[in-house]
């Protein structure tokens, strides 16, 4: 016990005050994962913001490089692990675009509700979680009655309910149970009320405006600055979807709205995701009434790579299938040389895969552009001048995922 | 007081100090126990109050029905936990902090009435002795943040003593309201007054205004969401007590459930008819010997009516920020308590000319 260890107080030069410096996460509970956010504060107000990430680095990219193109499906589940299905759709879709081969339209059906249930999941969690960390805990555990159902529906889908590897080059995996479309029809029903719930917790509560509006405003030239993508782009008034600027998977053809923040504040970011919501549900409900029928992987596109997986019915009873997935399996097929870049409309934001290959197995290199990376450069900017509740507010509102950021 | 002094004195044949002593020793000895109680079922109470809100069951295992052991179980666990002291702490600080936190509050149930004669003492400046009393908690939870050698922990300090001072103002304003209508600080003349003349509450629609005001100022001072910035999870980890662990951290818990007890005791006195009935259809506190005993029941169920409305809005609202805290605070509750209180003096006044 001595005093002078009471409180290590650092104190910076060209202030009047004693500035403290607060080490905020990797183990703080409301740093979404292991984000550290290094805050010099003045009393109750930040005075400068660095933050750290790193701390769930797992060298994503590089395990990419020393794998073929199918077998790094399953690392795409775990970088945004809040929607691994819409993951698994991004990756797929780049792949598929370096191999130049198309997806049947049954199977762009089903990734689109991949995507929109994925989005949901991820939009739930993200308000949840927002809502907690100012304090409204009810809001948490609600969200996570809508995410249960979700979750079951992905089980239904994949048999998996989190780390899903659904898609495969070339379409999904396998087509969905029959007893899929009624649990989604009542899901499509079911969840515009249960936004409705949300909104009557938050959107005219006094409390959550007072802590929400005028916070945290990311102006649209900062937004486009910073790169910027997702909610948080729309949030700040800039009209950029990537499902509506550049469409896959035939988004030209269904019917939904953008969201457009005005204010850019965290209110706007939450209210963009809230309507998000509900347009994703309204994408939900035409896929249901339009969804073709056929197969779910495209066989037939790519007889000279055989890159495609053999249907399994066929491996079984068949040489040339066993000997076609037993080279898919273990030596892989030779990719054409070329590089790509697609990108896909993530929860979060842009989730982009460059891909490089100089033929053979394994691609050169594999980058990844996560949405979280490129929305938490803000906070340097973002967070000073404000106190401290209102960090809480900012990160929650920029809704981010450690595991896509570090990768 | 008396009947239990009577009953050493006359039944027992003691001195008249033994006696006293004893008298008090029981009398304190039962509210503790009584709290103990109190508290176990308010944490249960609670955990179910935001199960239900939140779609849950909240305890269902253990001790069978609704999981009514839970909290006993908790209780027990926290007392064979570690007792965790930081090395950088301040030992002695560290030690008796919660003890100050839990013993001022405790300290301001001896002037409760619980029902006709159950009342350790009827001070003469009731209403301003439990205010002051249980003011005395701050200086427990600056100790505890400044002693801890944290700084997550000496945020929630200084964000506590800066709420609970600047909360005491509205809290004993609006307290001004009722002691205008009654003419009295004694807690004991509440009863009777209201037993009489019926609840407060109706006497003037300020009065309204006033119950509003201490309600809000009450739950700021209980560290209640949407007041509960001290220790505010989401930002300060758990503010104040982040380095307490064990039994000593369990008694910061029991003191926030205490005095939500102690406000809602007071809300009960001084507006809502205290230990009598509605319209004093059964005039409980002239009840013959044993039945008289019937108002601590009346009070209960009526503290527990505030609790519930406490526990509700701490899992519907979102927390306010330190400088909304001070804005409400100075710029609303202060000023509608002077108006409340202005109003019932001119009210009265005019009324009774």
């Amino acid at each position: 016990m001595s005093d002078t260890r009471m409180m290590d107080v650092e104190v910076a030069e060209d202030r009047h005050s004693e500035a403290m410096m607060i080490n905020m996460g990797p183990q703080h509970p409301s740093t979404h994962g292991v984000l550290r956010l290094v805050l010099e504060l003045d009393g109750e107000e930040v005075v400068s913001c660095d933050p750290d990430v790193g701390f769930l680095h797992r060298a994503k990219e590089k395990v990419g490089e020393t794998f073929s193109l199918h077998k790094f499906i399953p690392y795409t589940d775990r970088l945004d692990y809040l929607a691994p299905l819409s993951n698994n759709v991004a990756y797929a879709l780049s792949a598929e675009k370096l191999m130049g081969i198309s997806c049947p339209p049954r199977a762009q059906a089903i990734r689109v509700i991949c995507h929109e249930l994925s989005r949901i999941s991820a939009h739930l969690l993200g308000l949840g979680a927002y809502a907690m960390d100012l304090g409204a805990m009810t809001i948490f555990l609600w969200t996570f009655r809508e995410r249960e159902t979700i979750y079951s529906l992905i089980e239904r889908i994949c048999g998996a309910r989190f780390t899903t590897s659904y898609t495969r080059i070339g379409g999904v995996e396998r087509d969905l149970p029959e007893d899929f479309w009624p649990l989604l029809q009542a899901f499509v029903k079911e969840m515009p009320g249960r936004v409705d719930e949300y909104e009557g917790m938050l959107s005219r509560n006094k409390i959550w405006i007072q802590r929400t509006q005028g916070v945290g405003v990311i102006t649209k030239e900062q937004a486009l600055q910073y790169g910027l993508t997702g909610p948080n782009l729309r949030a700040s008034g800039v009209e950029y979807d990537v499902r509506k600027a550049h469409p896959y998977l035939g988004y030209e053809n269904y019917e939904f709205d953008v969201p457009i923040g005005t204010e850019g504040d965290c209110y706007d970011r939450y209210l963009c995701r809230i309507m998000e919501m509900r347009e994703s549900v309204k994408i939900l409900d035409q896929v249901l009434n339009t969804i073709p029928d056929g197969p779910v992987i495209n066989r037939e596109g790519d007889a000279e790579l055989k890159s495609v997986l053999p249907d399994k019915q066929a491996v079984l009873t068949n040489m040339e299938a066993l000997i076609h997935q037993f080279m898919v399996g273990t030596t892989d097929f030779n990719m054409p040389e070329g590089e790509v870049y697609f990108s896909a409309e993530n929860p979060k934001g842009e989730l982009g895969f460059y891909i490089r290959s100089e033929g053979g197995f394994k691609p050169t290199r594999l980058r990844i552009r996560g949405p979280s990376f490129a929305n938490l450069q803000v906070l340097t900017e973002l967070v000073p001048g404000h106190m401290v509740s209102d960090v809480m507010a900012i990160l929650g509102s920029i809704d981010f995922v450690m595991g896509e950021c570090d990768r | 007081m008396e009947t239990l002094i009577d009953f050493f004195t006359g039944t027992l044949g003691l001195g008249p100090t033994l006696a006293l002593s004893l008298a008090y020793a029981t009398a304190i000895g039962s509210l503790l126990g009584f709290i103990t109680v109190y508290a176990m079922f308010a944490i249960w109470m609670e955990r179910k109050v935001a199960a239900h809100i939140q779609q849950r069951f909240g305890p269902m295992e253990v001790g069978g029905w609704h999981g009514w052991a839970q909290s006993p179980a908790d209780a027990l666990k926290l007392m064979f936990k570690e007792d965790i002291i930081p090395s950088g702490a301040n030992k002695v600080l560290f030690w008796i902090a919660p003890a100050i936190v839990f013993c001022g509050v405790l300290a301001g149930f001896i002037a409760i009435p619980f029902a006709a004669g159950v009342q350790i003492v009827d001070i003469d400046l009731g209403v301003f002795f439990i205010i002051a009393i249980a003011s005395i908690e701050v200086i427990g939870v600056i100790m505890a943040g400044w002693s801890s050698n944290s700084k997550y922990s000496l945020f929630g300090a200084v964000r506590e003593a800066a709420q609970v001072v600047s909360y005491e103002l509205p809290s004993a304003t609006a307290l001004l309201a009722p002691i205008l209508v009654v003419g009295s600080f004694k807690l004991g003349d509440f009863n009777t007054y209201q037993a009489e003349h019926g609840w407060i509450i109706f006497s003037n629609p300020f009065m309204w205004i006033a119950l509003l005001v201490y309600f809000i100022a009450s739950l700021a001072g209980c560290k209640r969401a949407p007041f509960d910035l001290p220790e505010a999870e989401s930002e300060l980890v758990s503010g104040f007590h982040t380095e307490y662990s064990g039994m000593r951290f369990s008694f910061f818990g029991l003191e926030e459930f205490v005095s939500m007890l102690l406000v809602s005791a007071i809300t009960c006195t001084l507006f809502l008819g205290g230990y009598t009935l509605p319209f004093n259809f059964l005039d409980v506190a002239n009840l013959a010997a044993p039945f008289h005993l019937l108002g601590v029941a009346v009070l209960i169920v009526k503290i527990f009516a505030v609790i519930f409305v406490q526990m509700w809005l701490r899992w519907t609202l979102p927390r306010m920020r330190v400088d909304q805290v001070m804005t409400m605070g100075y710029k609303y509750l202060l000023p509608w308590a002077l108006f409340a209180v202005a109003g019932t003096a001119v009210w009265h006044v005019w009324m009774e000319g």
